[in-house]
């Protein structure tokens, strides 16, 4: 177990330094501000918010209300791209 | 380093797709932590809420649906009949005759090049006389515009339309007029002094 747990470290220290990590990032940014699902997200902050009143709203409770929502709305072909490019990334990697 | 590797090569096909889910979910949270970031700045800044306004005035802007009108809801064809002011001869000319007036006033394109051949042609006798060519240029220009004054009230009279032959013609008798001694030392457009003899005035 603590075998593979060093290895996934060592499989995430790779995508940043190759820069691959951030790339994704961006790449999935862009494809959720295409497919509305930010608008979607942000919207449901707004109720967040009205909810809990404008000055009492912390991040800690935007993160909890919106993380769960956010993860769901990920478009099916938005994800399968990623992970397209994430096994892309692997098997280069993980045979070297 | 050298272990890692090898237990990297040991990799079977489940645990990659696990990884790879995992490094999936992770950049998700990741997105969405930026967004909450993004969204509580812009909470605490004052500037999340300024995009929706209340309903009375969404109603004032909703976008129109009716026939005969825009989505503004203003008559879509109320510019058929506007006229413009020809910023060259200040005459005002309907819209839809805007642009080929303008394209023979200013002396552009196609079907003006022999018009603007020809001011080139003056334009390089001025220069050779060497005189104060500023005055000549301004000479030039002073005919440009009264030409528009003065015929306007003609032009009224016989005919609407700000016809491209026509001007061309009396431009070209206004200038043989003008100075038909200059054209004659100029030996390099034959074809512009027969055309101007064509119509003595």
């Amino acid at each position: 177990m603590s075998k593979d747990s060093q290895m996934r470290a060592a499989i995430n220290q790779k995508l940043i330094e190759m820069g691959e990590r951030e790339r994704l990032k961006e790449l999935l940014r862009a494809k959720l501000v295409e497919c509305g699902w930010k608008d979607q997200l942000k919207a449901h902050c707004k109720d967040v918010i009205k909810e809990k009143g404008l000055e009492h709203v912390t991040v800690e409770d935007l993160v909890t209300e919106v993380t769960p929502k956010g993860r769901a709305l990920v478009p099916d072909s938005v994800k399968k791209e990623l992970l397209q490019r994430i096994r892309a990334f692997l098997a280069q990697h993980a045979t070297l | 380093m050298k272990m890692e590797e090898v237990s990297m090569s040991s990799l079977d096909n489940s645990k990659l797709e696990g990884l790879a889910q995992d490094i999936l979910s992770d950049l998700v949270e990741d997105a969405c932590l930026g967004l909450c970031f993004e969204v509580h700045r812009a909470v605490k800044q004052g500037y999340f809420f300024l995009d929706d306004t209340d309903q009375e005035s969404m109603r004032d802007f909703e976008i129109v649906d009716q026939p005969g009108l825009d989505v503004f809801g203003q008559v879509y064809n109320q510019w058929k009949n506007k006229e413009c002011v020809c910023p060259n001869c200040s005459r005002s000319i309907a819209a839809s005759r805007f642009a080929p007036h303008l394209e023979k006033c200013l002396g552009m394109g196609r079907n003006s090049s022999r018009i603007a051949n020809r001011r080139i042609v003056t334009g390089n006798n001025t220069n050779n006389k060497s005189e104060s060519d500023q005055e000549d240029n301004d000479d030039v220009n002073d005919n440009d515009w009264s030409y528009g004054a003065e015929k306007k009230a003609k032009k009224r009279k016989s005919d609407k339309n700000p016809n491209s032959p026509r001007r061309s013609k009396s431009f070209k008798h206004k200038n043989s007029m003008m100075g038909p001694r200059h054209r004659m030392d100029n030996q390099e457009s034959p074809r512009m002094l027969m055309k101007d003899e064509a119509f003595p005035q």
